[in-house]
């Protein structure tokens, strides 16, 4: 098991290389070079960035700068604030995006899990066609729709309460985690509902359920000891890429709902063409989506024997 | 079977005909037999009309629905969903002098009192409330200095909710105001307050003032309608309302749409030829050639997609606020191939095994005949059931990626953009968004159900089943 | 031949309901299974078997599935129609059943040891450590190497022949009067076949079990059946004993089988294969099932099927009739009848 983590681990630091390099190339190599120290108006933010990425150097040193600093957590300062770091706002607006991204990939799993074992084992009778029009709602919308209309609906309340039931916007609490949490995983809920329905459906028919059903058990222990344990495997697998699809998502939510959240910052640091941060943070995500595919690779490997026990050898 | 008793004839010997029981179900090809599947299948029928209708909407839409998209109209600027915009015709304003008090008949302020000032009583509106104007006047209050005007849009919800702060006046002789800021044809509340020039008074009267569409004689000639003072005419339709800077939805949605639309299938197109070239290759030559090539897409899957999409367009030096179809087409396509490449390699790499593809290499095909000849063709009913799932993901990107603003941007709409616009002002106007943000949903929801359509009819097991 | 009738079906009739219409799998299907004996049932894939052995034990899918006659009695005690609870008083306890893939058959993710100590659990209320020394004992009974180390390993850890004693170590872990094996062996080559055989027969005697085993081996059926249906297309077209079936055949089907059976057939030229293919079950002929493949086709196959001729050896053939022309196959009926 540790070999096979290791592995992914070495696999997962060559990926966020990949990135880095990626994100350098981007950034330098493309014609109209954004990173040119004389679009820089602030000739604080010019001396700056000289300072910092060795601008009026040649580009392999540049390169080899800008992994060194990378290493050491340094990733720029500000191309449009003096003396932001980059490090600092990503510290500083991380902790909120990640609060809403596993609460929503909390709410999304647990959904997804329930719905689809609900579906499978209600099929073709009407709790499963009510839930499936719902996924297919779910995945049909985009998500800053079920973010206007969750804020809508916040509005809505508050206004025929005649109270703040739960607040429209900001991050203070866990009423104002409600609804933008469940509003950004409402689109991997309906996926993994419907992923979740699929491998229940696939499982029911396989041979060893049959057999189960030969050995006389009853229906509940079939479901909980063999049907639910094998149809939630695939669901873990894509919990990783999940994460991402959250993150991304967490932009819009993030902007919609005035949540001080990286993702928000990061809209905002596109919009101002904030070039630092863009590239900041760009690296940073990848980097963390990275790592979260691997830990979601990690945890399959511990649940599904096939995978544990071959890496044990 | 019991109640048959066999005559003595019925024993004779028959010749053999083996091959009897093969006619009784009709042969048909697997093209055939997946469309009468597709077309038995209400959900994915129904997606197929929806998206030949969509398709017809937005390209001879236009042409039928001749209002031009760009056009800005500020006499109805966001109006709901309607067929008729009726608007009063009212002169040209003059300039209005107001209500003056006579200074001596006021009752000055004393600096000793120790009472609140009262309210202002009856506020009355002079003339017409109309968008052109809303001329306020109202009585004097002992010992006030001056007046504050407040105009809210919605109903007051709390004692403090006096809305937007319009005006104060210069003086206490000052008893009118004449609001000319952005009206709407709709209700408002207006508050005035006296105030001493210290404190304002804690007592306030309200007033809601329903305010009527109306153009003014000279800008009613301009659109060629009727301009008699008086009359109330009609601006013309909108079916789907009216955005913030007064343009026909209904039209900039059927314009969007092409936009939308042109991203959401060209770039499917390209990005699926891409991986399937890509993939041919890899699962065609195997061996060092496909596990290098698989490793560079291992890669690819991990960039995020979105980040790169955006780091793209500044790349290439595109802001926010410039609009770049192509090369969000470029990054869509570069970045999105990977999933069919996958694909068609798997595809490939099992039908390389089948005996007609050795055959064929037996008789000295070459490779690249093989591929077009024998795989890509087998491969075709995956790919086509990719493409249809790939084009809501591209409506999809197109559509945060506008939001964001870093997708199309004006003059250029797309649904995506005009969602973004909305979305602003979703709480008076809903209507902004929900056009078209309904066009995106059901877009992709005909999408996501034909593919499921086309994955189960094209899906050979279903087939045996049957 | 011990005469004590474990197992008795009579008139099996099941369908399956799919887009095409109706599926008729199984029709008219009896027979019985006497006590320490071996029946197997032979015929081509498809021909109905496994749902016939399935459907007793409601293992079948239903839907699409459905029984729509008959009547199957275990010691006299009805099995059709029971709800799943009454029936999970016989699947595993009573009846025992073994499938063809044991790989695909034990689930993946679980050990050896708990899926056979569950059903011990499950039946005889067994505590989990008793369950587990049960467990170990069995594994040794179907001959599997260093119980205590296999029984903490996956099925994917298994060799095909091992898997397949596992599977049977299942089946039989509560004593059951009867075990169902369909195609136990098909899936294993030659020689595991043989042990896993010999396995069967070694447990059929110590346990008393009464095995009904599908096949479509000829070479099988000699070694381990005293008893044989021949099925085809959801019927069974022959039935009697394993001398009746090879020595006297009385269908045309079975000559059939028996002519393309490699065993027998390898000092010929070549293997004779049965011309055609089985009639589609959507739409089975009015007739005899067989007579577009039959090489004796009379007038009347076509439209009228012909029942069982024959008491103890019995064949589903117009060429019994009384009044059908004179044909070898009808002294075959006649003479075992006489024995
Ligand atoms: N789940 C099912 N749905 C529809 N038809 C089925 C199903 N299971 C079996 N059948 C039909 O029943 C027939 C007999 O199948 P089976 O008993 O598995 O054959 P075998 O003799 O090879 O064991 C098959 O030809 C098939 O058409
Ligand atoms: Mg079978």
């Amino acid at each position: 098991m540790l070999s096979y983590i290791v592995k992914r681990f070495g696999m997962g630091v060559l990926t966020i290389w990949f990135i880095a390099t990626a994100t350098f190339v981007a950034m330098h190599l493309v014609p109209g070079n954004p990173l040119a120290q004389e679009k820089a108006v602030n000739p604080v933010i010019r001396a700056n960035l000289e300072k910092q990425y060795g601008l009026d150097k040649p580009v392999t040193t540049q390169y080899i700068i800008y992994i060194t600093n990378m290493l050491h957590g340094d990733f720029g300062i500000s191309y449009t604030q003096e003396n932001r770091f980059v490090k600092d706002i990503i510290s500083e607006h991380f902790p909120v995006s990640a609060e809403l991204g596993l609460l929503s990939l909390f709410f999304a799993t647990l959904g997804g899990v329930l719905f689809g074992a609900i579906t499978a084992l209600s099929r073709n009778r009407w709790p499963d066609h009510l839930i499936m029009v719902f996924v297919i709602l779910g995945v049909s919308v985009p998500n800053f729709v079920f973010a206007a209309l969750g804020q809508l609906l916040i509005l809505k309340l508050n206004g025929w309460t005649g109270t703040t039931i739960l607040p429209i916007a900001g991050w203070d609490g866990f009423g104002s985690m409600l609804m933008p949490s469940l509003v950004l995983g409402l689109s991997t809920m309906a996926y993994l509902t419907r992923l979740m329905r699929a491998t229940m459906l696939e499982v029911a028919g396989t041979d060893y359920i049959r057999t189960a059903r030969a050995k006389g058990l009853s229906t509940t222990r079939i479901f909980l000891s063999h049907q639910l344990r094998n149809a939630i495997m695939p669901v873990i697998t894509v919990l990783g890429p999940a994460i991402a699809i959250i993150t991304t998502g967490g932009f819009v939510v993030e902007s919609v709902f005035t949540i001080p959240g990286l993702g928000r910052y990061f809209v905002q640091a596109v919009q101002q063409l904030d070039y630092t941060v863009i590239m900041g943070t760009t690296v940073f995500f990848g980097a963390f989506l990275v790592l979260m595919v691997i830990v979601a690779d990690i945890l399959y490997g511990f649940v599904d024997p096939r995978i544990r026990v071959e890496a044990g050898r | 079977m019991t109640s048959f008793t066999p005559k003595p004839e019925d024993f004779a010997l028959l010749a053999q005909r083996p091959s009897l029981h093969h006619l009784q179900r009709p042969s048909m090809s697997y093209w055939q037999d997946a469309w009468r599947r597709l077309r038995r299948d209400p959900k994915a029928s129904v997606s197929l009309y929806l998206i030949i209708a969509l398709f017809m909407i937005t390209l001879f839409g236009p042409l039928l629905w001749r209002v031009e998209p760009a056009r800005e109209d500020l006499d109805v600027i966001s109006y709901p969903p309607g067929l008729r915009i009726p608007a009063l015709i009212v002169t040209d304003p003059v300039q209005w002098p107001g209500v003056h008090a006579d200074p001596a008949a006021l009752v000055p302020a004393d600096p000793n009192s120790t009472q609140s000032l009262a309210a202002t009583t009856t506020i009355r509106v002079e003339g017409e409330a109309t968008t052109q104007y809303v001329r306020l006047t109202w009585q004097p209050v002992a010992g006030a200095a001056t007046y504050l005007v407040y105009r809210n849009d919605h109903t007051p919800e709390a004692a403090g909710d006096l809305g937007l702060p319009l005006f104060q006046t210069l003086s206490a002789e000052e008893l009118s105001f004449e609001d000319r800021l952005q009206l709407k044809p709709q209700d408002y509340w207006y508050t005035v307050i006296a105030s001493d020039g210290v404190e304002e008074a804690s007592v306030v009267t309200t007033m809601k003032v329903p305010v009527q569409r109306a153009l003014t004689v000279s800008q009613a000639r301009e659109r060629g309608l009727d301009a008699t003072p008086g009359q109330i005419v009609s601006l013309g339709a909108h079916p789907f309302g009216t955005d913030t800077l007064g343009r026909d939805i209904l039209a900039r949605v059927m314009q969007g749409g092409r936009v939308s639309l042109f991203i959401g299938i060209v770039a499917p197109l390209l990005f699926v030829f891409m991986g399937t070239v890509y993939g041919g290759i890899s699962g065609y030559f195997g061996g060092t050639i496909d596990a290098v090539m698989m490793r560079v897409t291992d890669f690819l899957v991990a960039l995020p997609f979105l980040l790169f999409m955006i780091l793209f367009r500044i790349a290439f030096g595109i802001g926010p606020g410039e609009s770049g179809i192509v090369p969000m087409m470029i990054a869509l396509v570069l970045l999105s191939w990977e999933n069919t490449a996958r694909l068609v390699r798997g595809q490939v790499l099992q039908l390389r095994e089948e005996a007609y593809v050795q055959a064929a290499l037996l008789l000295g095909a070459k490779p690249l005949y093989l591929i077009f000849r024998h795989m890509i063709p087998n491969t075709i009913g995956p790919l086509l059931v990719n493409l249809t799932f790939s084009i809501p993901m591209a409506i999809f990107t197109e559509a945060f990626l506008s939001f964001i603003g870093m997708g199309v941007a004006p003059p250029t709409s797309s649904w995506g953009s005009m969602s973004n616009d909305g979305i602003k002002t979703m709480v008076n106007t809903p209507h902004e968004l929900l056009f078209p943000a309904l066009f995106i949903s059901v877009t992709v929801l005909a999408f996501n159900l034909l593919g499921d359509g086309l994955r189960d009819a094209l899906d050979s097991r279903m087939r045996s089943r049957e | 031949m011990s005469s004590e009738v474990v197992l008795a079906v009579d008139n099996l009739a099941v369908e399956f309901a799919t887009w095409g219409g109706s599926v008729q799998a199984v029709r008219d299907v009896s027979f019985k299974l006497h006590k320490g004996t071996t029946l197997a049932i032979v015929g081509e894939s498809g021909c109905g078997k496994s749902v016939t052995v399935q459907s007793l034990l409601g293992l079948i899918p239903m839907p699409p599935g459905r029984i729509t006659a008959g009547s199957a009695r275990l010691r006299g005690e009805e099995l059709l129609g029971l709800g799943a609870k009454a029936l999970n008083r016989y699947r595993g306890k009573r009846i025992g059943m073994i499938f063809q893939d044991a790989m695909s058959a034990l689930n993946p993710t679980m050990t050896i040891g708990d899926q056979i100590a569950e059903t011990l659990i499950v039946h005889t209320g067994m505590s989990a450590a008793a369950a587990r020394q049960e467990v170990i004992t069995l594994l040794g009974q179907v001959q599997i190497p260093e119980p205590e180390r296999r029984m903490r390993q996956y099925p994917f850890e298994f060799s095909g022949g091992m898997l397949q004693r596992a599977m049977i170590a299942l089946s039989i872990a509560c004593q059951p009067e009867v075990l169902i094996a369909d195609e136990p062996t098909t899936a294993l080559d030659v020689t595991i076949q043989a042990q896993i055989l010999q396995l069967l027969e070694s447990l059929q005697k110590s346990h008393g079990l009464s095995i009904i085993l599908i096949t479509h081996d000829l070479g099988v059926v000699a070694r381990m059946a005293q008893e044989v249906a021949v099925m085809y297309a959801g019927q069974i077209v022959e039935q009697g004993s394993v001398d009746d079936i090879f020595y006297r055949s009385a269908h045309p089907y079975t000559l059939g089988l028996k002519a393309a059976m490699p065993g027998k057939a390898a000092h010929k030229a070549q293997l004779q294969v049965i011309p055609g293919s089985p009639p589609d079950l959507f739409a089975p002929p009015a007739g005899c099932g067989f007579h577009a493949r039959c090489p004796h086709v009379m007038q009347l196959c076509e439209s009228n099927a012909p029942p069982l001729f024959g008491t103890t050896h019995q064949a589903r053939c117009w060429l019994h009739h009384a009044a059908a022309p004179v044909h070898p196959l009808r002294q075959q009926l006649i003479a075992s009848s006489g024995s």
